[in-house]
């Protein structure tokens, strides 16, 4: 291959140029004014001190760092375990042949998706409420909801969702939202699996499940792979949701993910020191859970060319 | 309409148009010159100064109840003085992140700043020499207003024996409670000392006289929920969160004792206690139903209950704090403002010379009594006849003078930076210790005790954390 001409070189650093400065303005300091910050302690401006790795040991040592890390991974594992799935289901309801008002189903299912977090957030405040949220109002005209509450939880004791249930509701608000969306992935990929493939397994005697299992799943793999990861990475960084719903103030920690305890560090408590180490601690786990499915995609697609 | 271009998709200019234009205008889309207009535009009304500040001194105030009190004084000031003032109203948040995000990167903010008690505490994190506001110890003692204003209401804005802030406020908090609904029952309040006795008097509305199978009343509004009732009460009978020194003071003996009590009004047999919670439209509701019939009612609060519920004029009437333990205190605190001086203001003399004219000013302490229902922290005001005016809205009582006549028990608050995470540690204790006893039938306060000193314990390590951890804070203790 020619080497490039010098005239070549400079035309390449110029047009480059551009985007490697963003890069270093937008990426690169920031990064290493992180990695200074979480450090260091200040005061603002005015008052640093440097204090090696402490901010980083104090985190690990910080029972509501672990609270938040516990209510991170439940959420996530409910967003793999039951939002995926549910997604993947309702889009093969969705990809059925002859479906009448598929377009309708598909928007009615997307739609959440368009009132955005934060209202929905503001919307789950008002379902949820203790004693005039629409849910209990609900659950109480229903006969012998209200007895079985009232048996539960002792007499004129609402549901209380927001209160102690805090997870649960999250994880409500958070299906009701993603489910739709991920179906759309999901749906585009299943309308591109090779229908000759699946005519090809049904004349080989393949069942429904077998079909999926052995024809369908295979052919929608990279599509589930990008949503798997596309999910954990979200809520990993889960956020605003549970923090509009809570008001930004959670019961007992109840609700407090992650990236709500890197909030409060930096911007309750001021330490931004603090802060960044938890930044860190987050952009470790996500940059080696993304490592470990390119490594997992890399190894299988070598496999799938041997 | 045009056509839209068979290759790109994109709506070229339309014909007519695009013979007018010169060559190199129609090489773009129309929707192309859509968006480059608007950026254009949006462009140049980033240029437009919108913020004149056409006074010499800006002053910055977080409260909409404040502005019009405050306006008059303003006015007043800005016809004798050279130096001119502006007065900016920005709420709560605003005024929180603009101060804050100066005083972080040590840019200028307002020349003069009123805070809240709850945020005030995070300005004094770092070294006294690095706090953003203008430390104002020697002018407050130099013009003895040290002896003058009440010095609880100087505590919070103190900090390693500097102060920060002039205080504006006391505010008292004496307990306001439906009158029209405890005659109906023919109860007598007078005889109301402890909080034992209070639940004992108003046991009676708690009958089921509607044959709801639930209680009509319920004597008391709380729930351990609300972080600023529960400081409160931590405060009138217990040590409150932190002490002088600015350590936390959560896990004493008072303090396990005020938590238990706070908790078994919530539970068991002898609950008094409903969830109705101030400033949101459910505890609105309930409020005026009747649901509960005492609130916990800081001077400041009357001015509230009169714009929020009109309708219920005529129908409260205040009475002290009952307290903890007989002979024990009848008052607590709630809320507190200061107005402070950031270092960054060119003028500090002259920015002094106006936070004295409007808060220390007759004129203001007659517009915060008539139009917010506040107590003067400047004692010469409290003989003031205005204090003694019987009250329509209370049933013509001169609530004044009885909130003026227990500012000698209002409780100390000392400050830290940990304020908001110590309050929030202290009602996550007491939750925690409503949820045990929810779950162990465990209702009478002397049983709750013990698991209220292990609640309060696992609050004060978090809180106690946190202060060991600063840094500045150890240099200079």
């Amino acid at each position: 291959m020619a080497r490039a001409s010098v005239a070549e070189q400079r035309a390449a650093w110029i047009l480059l140029s551009p985007f490697v400065l963003a890069a270093v303005v937008f990426f690169l300091y920031p990064l290493v004014e992180s990695a200074r910050l979480a450090m260091t302690q200040s005061f603002g401006a005015n008052a640093t001190r440097p204090v090696g790795m402490s901010n980083f040991s104090s985190v690990l040592t910080d029972p509501i760092f672990w609270i938040a890390t516990q209510n991170t991974v439940i959420l996530t594992a409910a967003s793999l375990l039951v939002v995926l799935p549910m997604s993947l289901g309702l889009a093969l309801l969705l990809n059925r042949p002859n479906l009448k008002c598929r377009a309708l189903y598909r928007l009615v299912i997307f739609m959440p998706q368009m009132v955005g977090l934060v209202f929905a957030g503001f919307i789950a405040t008002v379902f949820f409420a203790k004693d005039t949220g629409f849910v209990n109002q609900l659950l109480t005209q229903i006969p012998g909801v209200n007895t079985l509450l009232h048996n539960l939880f002792g007499f004129d004791v609402q549901f209380p969702w927001l209160d102690r249930h805090v997870l649960l509701t999250v994880f409500i608000i958070n299906l009701w939202l993603w489910v739709g969306f991920n179906m759309v992935y999901f749906l585009a990929a299943l309308q591109s699996v090779d229908k000759s493939l699946v005519e090809a397994a049904t004349i080989d005697g393949a069942g429904p499940f077998q079909r999926f299992k052995n024809v369908t799943l295979p052919a929608i793999k990279s599509v589930t792979a990008f949503v798997f990861l596309l999910a954990f990475i979200g809520s990993m960084q889960l956020f605003e949701l549970p923090y509009i719903m809570l008001n930004g103030d959670p019961p007992q920690n109840r609700g407090v993910t992650i990236v709500w305890y890197l909030y409060q560090q930096g911007f309750e408590i001021d330490d931004l020191g603090m802060a960044s180490a938890v930044g860190w601690i987050l952009g470790i786990v996500l940059i080696g859970a993304a490592f470990v499915q390119f490594a997992s995609a890399r190894h299988e697609s070598r496999e799938a060319r041997l | 309409m045009p056509n839209s271009d068979e290759n790109t998709g994109q709506h070229p200019i339309p014909n007519g148009l695009a013979e007018r234009l010169p060559p190199w205008m129609t090489g773009f889309s129309l929707g192309s010159w859509v968006i480059f207009i608007i950026g254009a535009v949006s462009a140049l009304i980033l240029f437009i100064p919108r913020d004149h500040i056409d006074a010499d001194m800006s002053f910055w105030i977080f409260s909409r109840e404040h502005e019009p009190m405050y306006a008059p004084i303003v006015e007043d000031w800005n016809a004798t003085h050279d130096t001119t003032i502006k007065m900016s109203m920005l709420g709560m948040a605003g005024l929180e992140q603009r101060m804050f995000n100066g005083f972080r990167g040590g840019l200028p903010t307002a020349d003069i700043i009123e805070a809240e008690y709850r945020h005030a505490g995070r300005a004094f994190a770092g070294p006294i020499d690095a706090i953003g506001f203008l430390d104002l110890t020697d002018r407050i003692k130099a013009e003895g207003l040290d002896e003058s204003i009440i010095s609880t209401s100087f505590t919070p804005w103190t900090t390693r024996g500097h102060i920060f802030g002039l205080p504006h406020d006391v505010h008292p908090v004496l307990l306001a409670y439906r009158a029209d609904i405890i005659e109906q029952y023919g109860i007598d309040v007078s005889t109301i000392e402890t909080w034992d006795d209070f639940a004992e008097v108003f046991r009676p509305i708690m009958a089921d006289n509607n044959g709801d199978g639930k209680p009509d009343h319920y004597p008391l509004a709380f729930w351990p929920w609300q972080d600023d009732k529960v400081e409160l009460l931590l405060y009138q009978g217990g040590t409150g969160l932190f002490d002088a020194n600015g350590q936390p003071n959560i896990n004493t003996p008072e303090n396990a004792r005020v938590l238990a009590t706070m908790v078994s009004w919530c539970v068991g047999p002898d609950r008094i206690a409903y969830d109705v919670r101030d400033f949101e439209d459910n505890g609105n509701k309930l409020k005026r139903e009747g649901l509960t019939a005492a609130y916990f009612t800081p001077d400041w609060m009357c001015g509230v209950w009169k714009n929020q519920f009109p309708d219920m004029a005529g129908k409260l009437q205040i009475i002290p704090l009952p307290a903890f333990e007989p002979g024990g205190r009848r008052a607590s605190v709630w809320g507190g403002t200061m107005t402070g001086i950031p270092k960054t203001c060119e003028n500090p003399d002259e920015a002094w010379e106006f936070v004295k004219h409007i808060y220390l000013s007759p004129d203001l302490a007659e517009q915060l009594w008539h139009a917010g229902d506040i107590v003067s922290p400047v004692k010469a005001m409290w003989d003031n006849p205005m204090y003694d005016e019987p009250d329509e809205y209370f049933r013509g009582q001169r609530k004044g003078r009885l909130y003026i006549d227990h500012i000698p028990q209002v409780p100390p608050r000392y400050p830290s930076p940990y304020n908001l995470a110590a309050r929030r540690s202290v009602r996550d204790a007491a939750l925690k210790l409503l949820e045990y006893a929810q779950d162990n039938d465990v209702f009478d306060k002397e049983s709750l005790i013990p698991r209220a000193e292990k609640v309060l314990d696992e609050a004060q390590r978090h809180i106690k954390r946190l202060v060991d951890r600063n840094v500045f804070l150890k240099e200079e203790n």
